[in-house]
Formats: C-alpha cells, sequence, structure tokens
C-alpha cells in the first residue's frame, strides 16, 4: 500500500541527457490519462485490502495486474512523450516512484493469488494478465525507456549471459542433488553422517558467498585446479545447494510415520524397495521444496560469482556498479529476479505435479 | 564447574567472540600469518585499513540494517496477527514470501537507482532484505501457539497485551529467534557483496584483491568474513536456545 | 499349523519373551493376551521375523522360519497392526495390492483380486478403490488394512490389536465382520489384544501371557471355567457366566417369526397379539421405526396411543451383537425383548431374556461347581510359587 501510494510522490520517472549523467523527474501525471488511471486502479487496491474475504481475491488480482499494466502503459506514454525531440542518447530512466509502483503492484497480485480460493478464477486472471503484458510490449512504447535502449546494446551479449548464468545454476543444484539426496538418505540412517554432515554442511551455509570463492582460491590453486572462473563457481554453488537439499531429505525421510514403515516391513518389502516404494514418495515433497529452496538461493550467489570470472547476469550487475550506468545494472538485476521467480513457480509447480494427492495437504514445506 | 546443559552452547558462542575479537585485533598475526602463505608476495596485507577497521566497518553496517530490521520486522511480525492488522496477513505474508526469492544482490541492485551509492543505500538494501526472514518466523511463531492456550489464558483472565507477553512471545520465541538469526546471517554475508556499491567492510579486501590480482587480500578479507559470520551464527544459534521456554526443550 | 518351542527374546536383561512354546492348528484363531509389556508383541514379531528370535525354534507347517528369507517370510504372512500404516501415497486399491505387486502377481491377476477383497471387507470398491487413506475414517481404515493383509491369500495373519484405536461400536462391528470373514476363508491366525471380551468372542484358543512367560494355553471355555492359576482367574474377570455370553451371539438365539406391519399403530387388531407380546412398526423398507405392547392393548389403552416409537440405532440389536451385549442392553433398557436389526435397521428378528437365560442355565452349572471350589481349590499357591 505505501509504495503504491509512494508513486504519486516520488519522481516516476527521469530524463537525462546521456547514460551516465543524473536526470530531472518527472511526475506521474507526465504520462496523462495513463498515470490516471494507474492512480486508479492504486485504489481499487486499497479498496481490495479492506474488502469482506470473498470479494477480496479477486478485487486484488485485478487490481496487481490492472495497476501493473498501467504502470507500463504509464512509463511507455511517458517515455515517447520525453524521449520526442530529445537527441539519440538520451535516456528516460524509470524512477523511483514507478519502481515502487511496480514492486507493490506485484505483491498486490501476489496477495491476491493466495486471497482468492478458486484456482480457475486465479488461472483466468493469469493468463488475462499475461496478455496484457504481452499487448503493451507489443505496442512498443517500453522500448523508449533507457533500460530497453540498454538492453537492445546489450541484446546479444545478454542472452549469453542468461544462460551461462542457467548453466552455473543449474549445475549447483543438479550436483547438490546429486550429492546432497544421498547424503540425506545417509543421515537418516546414521547417526554419525546425521551429526557431522549436517554440522559441516550448515557450517558451510553460513559463510559469505563472497569469501567463500575467496577462501576456496587457496586450495583449489593447490590441487592445481582454476581458482578463478568456472570450477571454482560451480564447487562454491554446490555447497550452498547442499544444506537445503540434505536437510530436507533428511527431515522427510525422518518424518515417515513408524506404522507405515513397520507395515511395509512386515509385508516383506526389502529394505530398497521400502525406500523406493514407501519412504521416498513420502518424503518427496519435502525434497522438492529442498531443491526449490536451493535452486532460488544459487541462482542468487550465482549472481557473486561474476567477480570471480564465471560470468553470467553478475556481470552486469558489477560492471553497471563500476561505469555508475544504472540501466546496465538493472538489465542485470531483473532478469535475475526474473530466474529465480521462474525457478521457484516452476518447482511448486514440479511438486503439485509428482507428489501424490494422497499426501498434498499433508505436506510441510 | 557445573553448567546447566542449556548453557553450554552459550558459553561456546560467547567464548567464540572472544576470541574471534582477539584474532582480529591483532593486526600483526595476520601480517604474519599472510607473509608465510604468500611469500612472494610484495604486500600481503591489504593497505587501505586493519582487520579490525573492516570488520567494525562491516559490523556497522549489520548492526544498523539488523538493528533496523529487528524493529521494523517484528512489531510488523506481531501486528498482522492481532485482529487489527489481520486484514493486512495476506498482503504482508504474499510480499513476504516473493521477497524471499530476490537474489540478495538484486535487492543490492535494485536499490541502486533509487539511491545512490554508499553505505545508507546498502543499509536500506540489508535493512529490506532482512526483514523477510523475521517477519516470516514472527507470523509463523506466533500462528503456531495453540489456540487452546490462548483460550486458556484467556479463561484465567489476561488480557490480550498479558496473553501475547506472558504466553505467545515465550512460546514463539525460538521460531523468531531463528529468523533473526537467519536475517543477520544474510546480512552479514550480503554486507560482504555491498563493498562493491561503496559500503566498506571485509568486502573491500576481497573485491581489492581480485581487482589487482593480490589473492593474499582476497584471503584476508574472506577468512575474516567467514569467521565473523560462523561466530554471529553460533551467538545467534545459542541465543536461540537460551530463549527457548524449558518445557520445550528437546 | 505354526508351532513355537522354547521361544526366547532377550534385551540384555529384559527377557521380553521367555521359553514360550504353544501350537495353532491351521484354519483356528489364537489370540494371544496378557497385560502391558507381557510380550504379546514380541512374540508375534517374531513369527515373521520382525524381531529374530534369541533362542528356541518357530515352524510353519513344519518348515523353521529360519530357513526362507525374512523378506520371503513375510509376503507370505498377512500382517495387520494397531496403527494400520496404510501407506498414504497410494489409492485404496493400490494398499491393498502391495504384496501381490511384491509378489510379481500381474495386474489383470491382483486388481480383481483388490476389488474382490474390498467388497469382502464390506467397502464397496465402486466407492473406495480410488480414496486415499486420509479420506478413509479409523474403521474403514482397519478394514483396508485387514484386506491388504488378505491380499496374497496367506494361510497365515499376525494381527496386532488391530482393533484397538477405533471407537467401541465400530470395533464391536469390525470384530464381527472379523468373525464372519474367518468363518468364510478359515486362515491360521494369530491376534494379539489386550480385550478380554475381544479374546473371548475371536478366539479358538487364548494364550494367556503374563512377563514374557506363557500362563495358560487353553480354549476361552477352558480359561473361563478352568483357569490354571490365581492370576488367569483374576485376568478372566469375576463375571464368567457374562463373559461366556460374549462366546455366543444374538443370531444364535434370536426368533424370526416376529409380527410387523407398516402401517401404524391404527391398524393392529387384537387377534394379532395371540401369537407374541411385541408387534414391530416398520417403515415400507422395513426399517424399525417402534412397537407395540399387546399388553397395553389388552388393558384396553386405544391403539392409536399404544406405539412406542424408538430409533433402531439405540433401541436395537444386530444378530451378530454378541448375547453380553445384547442382555446389557436389555437391562439398561428394562425390556424383556429387544429387537434385532441388520446394518441398515431393518427389522429381522426378535431376541428374548428368556431365549438368553437357556444358554445361561449351562453357565451356571459350572459356576456352581466353581463355587463348590471344585476348581478354586484346585488352584496353585500363589505366594509358594513366586
Ligand atoms: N527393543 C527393545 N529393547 C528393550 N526392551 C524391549 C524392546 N522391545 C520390547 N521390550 C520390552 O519387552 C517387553 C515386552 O514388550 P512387548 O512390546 O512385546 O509387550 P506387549 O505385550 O506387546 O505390550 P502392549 O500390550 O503394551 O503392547 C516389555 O517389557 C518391553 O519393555
Ligand atoms: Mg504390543
Amino acid at each position: 500500500m505505501v509504495a503504491l501510494t509512494g508513486c504519486a510522490l516520488l519522481p516516476f520517472v527521469e530524463f537525462r541527457a546521456n547514460r551516465i549523467v543524473s536526470g530531472e523527474p518527472e511526475s506521474v501525471l507526465a504520462a496523462g490519462i495513463a498515470g490516471w488511471v494507474l492512480v486508479a486502479f492504486v485504489v481499487l487496491a486499497l479498496a481490495g485490502a479492506v474488502a469482506p474475504e470473498r470479494a477480496r481475491g479477486p478485487l486484488l488480482l485485478a487490481a496487481g495486474a490492472g495497476s501493473g499494466l498501467a504502470l507500463l502503459w504509464a512509463l511507455g506514454v511517458a517515455a515517447v512523450r520525453l524521449q520526442q525531440g530529445a537527441p539519440a542518447i538520451a535516456r528516460v530512466s524509470i524512477g523511483p516512484g514507478a519502481w515502487l509502483a511496480g514492486l507493490g503492484a506485484l505483491v498486490v497480485w501476489f496477495a491476491g493469488t493466495r486471497a482468492t480460493g478458486s484456482a480457475r478464477v486465479r488461472r483466468t486472471a493469469g493468463a488475462v494478465a499475461l496478455l496484457g503484458v504481452a499487448a503493451v510490449l507489443m505496442w512498443g512504447g517500453l522500448a523508449e525507456l533507457s533500460i530497453a535502449r540498454e538492453y537492445a546494446v546489450q541484446s546479444r551479449r545478454f542472452w549469453g549471459l542468461v544462460r551461462q548464468h542457467l548453466v552455473l545454476a543449474g549445475s549447483g543444484v543438479g550436483f547438490g542433488v546429486l550429492i546432497g539426496i544421498p547424503l540425506g538418505v545417509l543421515a537418516s540412517r546414521n547417526r554419525v553422517v546425521r551429526e557431522v554432515g549436517l554440522g559441516v554442511v550448515s557450517v558451510i551455509q553460513t559463510i559469505p558467498s563472497m569469501a567463500m570463492l575467496g577462501l576456496l582460491i587457496a586450495p583449489l590453486s593447490a590441487l592445481g585446479l582454476a581458482a578463478i572462473g568456472t570450477t571454482p563457481a560451480v564447487i562454491a554453488l554446490t555447497l550452498y545447494a547442499l544444506l537445503p537439499v540434505m536437510r530436507n531429505t533428511f527431515v522427510g525421510l525422518a518424518g515417515v510415520d513408524p506404522g507405515v514403515i513397520d507395515a511395509g516391513r512386515g509385508m516383506g518389502m526389502g529394505r530398497l524397495q521400502l525406500l523406493v516404494r514407501v519412504e521416498a514418495p513420502l518424503a518427496l515433497p519435502l525434497v522438492i521444496e529442498g531443491v526449490r529452496a536451493a535452486a532460488v538461493l544459487v541462482i542468487g550467489i550465482a549472481a557473486v560469482t561474476a567477480f570471480i570470472g564465471a560470468g553470467g547476469l553478475g556481470i552486469l550487475v558489477f560492471q553497471g556498479w563500476g561505469q555508475q550506468a544504472d540501466d546496465l545494472t538493472l538489465l542485470g538485476a531483473i532478469p535475475m529476479v526474473v530466474l529465480a521467480v521462474l525457478a521457484d513457480i516452476s518447482m511448486r509447480g514440479l511438486r503439485r505435479l509428482v507428489v501424490s494427492p494422497g499426501i498434498e495437504e499433508g505436506a510441510v514445506s | 564447574m557445573m553448567l546447566a546443559p542449556r548453557m553450554r552452547p552459550v558459553i561456546a558462542a560467547v567464548a567464540g567472540v572472544v576470541v574471534f575479537a582477539w584474532i582480529v585485533g591483532q593486526q600483526d598475526l595476520w601480517v604474519r600469518a599472510l607473509s608465510a602463505l604468500f611469500p612472494g608476495s610484495v604486500r600481503p596485507v591489504y593497505p587501505a585499513a586493519t582487520v579490525a577497521e573492516l570488520t567494525l566497518q562491516h559490523l556497522r553496517l549489520v548492526g544498523i540494517s539488523s538493528g533496523l530490521t529487528l524493529l521494523v520486522g517484528i512489531p510488523l511480525g506481531i501486528w498482522v496477527t492481532r485482529p487489527s492488522g489481520a486484514d493486512f496477513r495476506e498482503i504482508v505474508s504474499a510480499s513476504v514470501d516473493f521477497g524471499q526469492t530476490f537474489p540478495p544482490v538484486a535487492v543490492l541492485a535494485l536499490m541502486m537507482p533509487i539511491l545512490g551509492f554508499g553505505l545508507w543505500p546498502a543499509v536500506v538494501a540489508l535493512f529490506l532484505y532482512g526483514m523477510f526472514p523475521v517477519v516470516s518466523n514472527t507470523v509463523a511463531g506466533l500462528e503456531a501457539v495453540p489456540g487452546t492456550l490462548i483460550d486458556a489464558a484467556r479463561g484465567m483472565g489476561m488480557g490480550r497485551g498479558r496473553i501475547l507477553l506472558a504466553v505467545e512471545l515465550p512460546l514463539a520465541a525460538r521460531v523468531i529467534m531463528a529468523g533473526v538469526r537467519t536475517s543477520v546471517v544474510i546480512n552479514i554475508g550480503t554486507a560482504t557483496v555491498a563493498a562493491a556499491v561503496g559500503a566498506g567492510g571485509l568486502g573491500d579486501p576481497i573485491i581489492g584483491g581480485i581487482n589487482v590480482q593480490n589473492m593474499a587480500y582476497v584471503l584476508q578479507g574472506a577468512t575474516a568474513a567467514a569467521l565473523l559470520a560462523i561466530v554471529a551464527d553460533g551467538l545467534l544459534a545459542g541465543a536461540e536456545r537460551l530463549l527457548t521456554p524449558r518445557g520445550l526443550e528437546a | 499349523m505354526i508351532t513355537l518351542r522354547d521361544v526366547t527374546k532377550s534385551y540384555g536383561e529384559v527377557t521380553a519373551v521367555d521359553r514360550v512354546s504353544f501350537e495353532v492348528p491351521s484354519g483356528e484363531v489364537c489370540v494371544l493376551i496378557g497385560p502391558s509389556g507381557c510380550g504379546k508383541t514380541t512374540t508375534l514379531r517374531m513369527i515373521n521375523r520382525l524381531i529374530e528370535p534369541t533362542s528356541g525354534t518357530i515352524e510353519i507347517d513344519g518348515r523353521d522360519i529360519m530357513d526362507s528369507r525374512p523378506e520371503e517370510l513375510r509376503r507370505h504372512i498377512g500382517y495387520v497392526i494397531q496403527s494400520v500404516g496404510l501407506f498414504p501415497h497410494l489409492t485404496v486399491a493400490e494398499n491393498v495390492a502391495t504384496v501381490p505387486k511384491l509378489l510379481g502377481w500381474e495386474r489383470r491377476r491382483y486388481e480383481p483380486k483388490a476389488l474382490e477383497l474390498l467388497e469382502i471387507v464390506g467397502l464397496p470398491p465402486a466407492e473406495y478403490a480410488e480414496k486415499y487413506p486420509r479420506q478413509l475414517s479409523g474403521g474403514q481404515a482397519q478394514r483396508v488394512g485387514v484386506a491388504r493383509a488378505l491380499a496374497a491369500d496367506p494361510p497365515l495373519l499376525l494381527m496386532d490389536e488391530p482393533f484397538g484405536a477405533v471407537d467401541p461400536l465400530t470395533r464391536e462391528r469390525l470384530q464381527a465382520e472379523f468373525a464372519r470373514i474367518q468363518r468364510e476363508l478359515r486362515k491360521t491366525v494369530i491376534f494379539v489384544t489386550h480385550d478380554v471380551d475381544e479374546a473371548i468372542k475371536l478366539a479358538d484358543r487364548i494364550a494367556l501371557m503374563r512377563a514374557g512367560r506363557l500362563e495358560q494355553y487353553d480354549t476361552p471355555e477352558t480359561l473361563l471355567d478352568h483357569p490354571a492359576s490365581k492370576f488367569v482367574h483374576d485376568f478372566m474377570g469375576s463375571d464368567r457366566a457374562l463373559k461366556r455370553l460374549g462366546r455366543a451371539c444374538v443370531a444364535d438365539v434370536m426368533r424370526t417369526d416376529v409380527e410387523s406391519t407398516t402401517d401404524g399403530t391404527r391398524a393392529i387388531p387384537r387377534e394379532a397379539c395371540t401369537d407374541s407380546r411385541f408387534v414391530y412398526l416398520t417403515d415400507e423398507s422395513g426399517v424399525l421405526e417402534g412397537w407395540v405392547d399387546c399388553r397395553v392393548l389388552d388393558a384396553g389403552t386405544p391403539p392409536e396411543d399404544a406405539g412406542t416409537p424408538v430409533d433402531w440405532r439405540e433401541a436395537a440389536v444386530h444378530p451378530e451383537t454378541t448375547l453380553k451385549d445384547a442382555l446389557s442392553r436389555m437391562l439398561g433398557f428394562g425390556f424383556r425383548n429387544v429387537a434385532v436389526v441388520d446394518a441398515q435397521g431393518r427389522l429381522v428378528g426378535e431376541v428374548s431374556l428368556a431365549a438368553i437365560e437357556a444358554t445361561m442355565a449351562d453357565a451356571d452349572t459350572h459356576i456352581a461347581n466353581l463355587e463348590e471350589g471344585e476348581v478354586l481349590g484346585a488352584l496353585p499357591d500363589e505366594e509358594a510359587r513366586s
């Protein structure tokens, strides 16, 4: 709420003579009608928050999607207007007001999806919102914004970095799963693995990612491996992915009802059969939750590995900071957020897909 | 000396803090150790500031942001579980869940265009990012308190405020404290990255070292940052243990 | 046939089961009973090798159980436990098909078998096969547990307090159904309980244990009438005559030629009462709604006031109700007769106090014998023993 109202008070967009210099603020009303539409949706969101239980979900969904779309529209309108007649190197960048409004719109949207009981309403709203976003993008007004111009300059490199980021994070999560799940299984069978293993892995988790990359340099050089670049990055990411995967595997297995295990053994299941047919499916929701947490975490940490030359979207962020070029920074940061959110959503979807409906409700996260 | 078992991790954590403070204070020790490890290096120790100074900078950044986080996050979590804030419970939880998927670097990066470079933008970013685990655990901890207990307390004639202070918060303390611990540890990590936006701290020698290809600086910063995080985690784990009501101990 | 010879299980100092020997003939139900911690569960779990005996031998149809792999052995022994242990991630039908799948049966063999078993335990497959365990009540879950244990048609069934966690009414129903299924399938069953009434109702033989040792192994009648020790006597309870009523059920003594009408009280002529004292009132489908006491009619009360409306759930018994429970019901209500209805409440007969008394006459002679000291006098002296 605060965020949404904040957009009216803070500068909405900034007009700058070129990529680096700071700009002149413009209010949201510079966007004309679109600005007013945005304000209207903010009011709707406020109404949604205090509406009776049943109407709240749909109202919030409408307000979230509406204000998000109106925001994009308003940004486009403002950009086109300010850019008219300005020199080619001038930039119109997104101001704090618009950022807050965007954040607010997302929050309202997510609150709406939670407050809506009916999956059909949620899906319909999602489809409408996606169509809306597609329409705004097709319209092209947004291409006048500075970040879009930055993208136009960087486009070839950009997708390479996205891929690199995904490969880094994917390898980290992949190795983390390959090592973490067996470790979790061992931890559920063996006290030493449980106490020592989980202890060590939790300590690793507390080490700042940047420090971890620094600490890996010495041992890796000693082993004759590259201390800079992809190798240490993947090792570090794997280490971070380990804890959520291992711990959740262990907790999931430890939480299986002993009566169920006794019944399985009593019916003549061997240890492996019991693990594969009974324990694993019952621990699955927690294991997937662990993989989800690991994926989100590792996508974030992969950004830091850029500074030891492992590549990925972090490069854009660090370069942006180095050159004080906000647009470049954002071009790295925003896709990073999108990747993390997509990983989150897809793992939740996977969970719904593969977890037996018999235990879906009882799943803990 | 006999020690209650619950005090043991606390004593260990405090001892850890003392040892850490001593190590950080001994600049000589660092010089000698790094010289020994990097015999070829002309300048094995980060010249711009001592380890102690860097650690204090780091702690200042984390201390201010985490302090703000607690001041705002815990009351916010409490408020949305009260009838007066119940309407905002969904929105707050949704924002918190959504926020937790954000990469910390991205939060730092998104702050820059709004607030610029330096200490304060980093403080704001860390403050915001640290809120997520604190609010989410405060809400979870309070909501996990069995309704029957609250009913019983009401039945004994306690008012809302008394129930919160005497029943709900003590029972939720461990979960809240776990959130605080997560938040602070993440902040110590993110603060290291924040050196890249001019916030200072232990990230400085790491980033500086990479830039000038001096691995001794990197090791210096990385070791100190890792120790700081581990010691802080241990201390907060001890606090978590202390705040757990005796009856709930495993 | 199951044979236990000097079976012992020790945990360090503790001897959980101490030199227990007994034999269960094929097709019989042996109930293991005794105070908590006496070693019932341990004994049971040694038979399917979930616990390995410290010493002694266990044979199934003459084959030592140690000769087969534990997993192989267990697949041919049904196993039902108090906590049921249904697999929450599998449907009811999949749960029932677990052992057949382990045995490598093909789908076209195990699927119909699973459905058939659900039918047998009283869960219509059309309604229940695709449900998940969390959608079942405690009683339904336990039925699935029984069906699952029977799925591969094992000759031997081990049951550890299978009906211990359900409410008394459901337990009574489950016991009755178990008795019915057992009459049909004739499995060899070892059944653990600590409920004496349950043991008396279901057992062909009772093995009464105490602190790891077998106190007495015999038919329920013998345990009631000729307890081998004061402990057995006390454990079986002092109301032995009543307990014996737990061995028979209403179906054994009820009369089915009862008068009933669907027309309400008005249509009942006095002549209808010649034969029986009660005329029962039912709806079109035969569900009991009330009765008319003919003596009230005789006393001149107008027919429209003579009817007593009742709810069959409270004021009637079922054919599978034990005589003990029926008697207690009748005493509770102060009736000398009580209607017998099926599970849907349809009238099937009537049981009278006189009929129950007739079966008790047998018991009375035993009790008389007991009181004359014929048996009690022969009790071993407790103090001297220990
Ligand atoms: N794993 C074990 N280690 C040590 N002692 C055990 C173990 N399992 C059982 N016991 C002991 O063996 C004895 C018999 O236990 P068992 O479970 O067979 O009793 P039970 O007759 O089934 O009791 P209940 O009616 O309470 O189920 C008990 O005294 C118990 O404490
Ligand atoms: Mg037992």
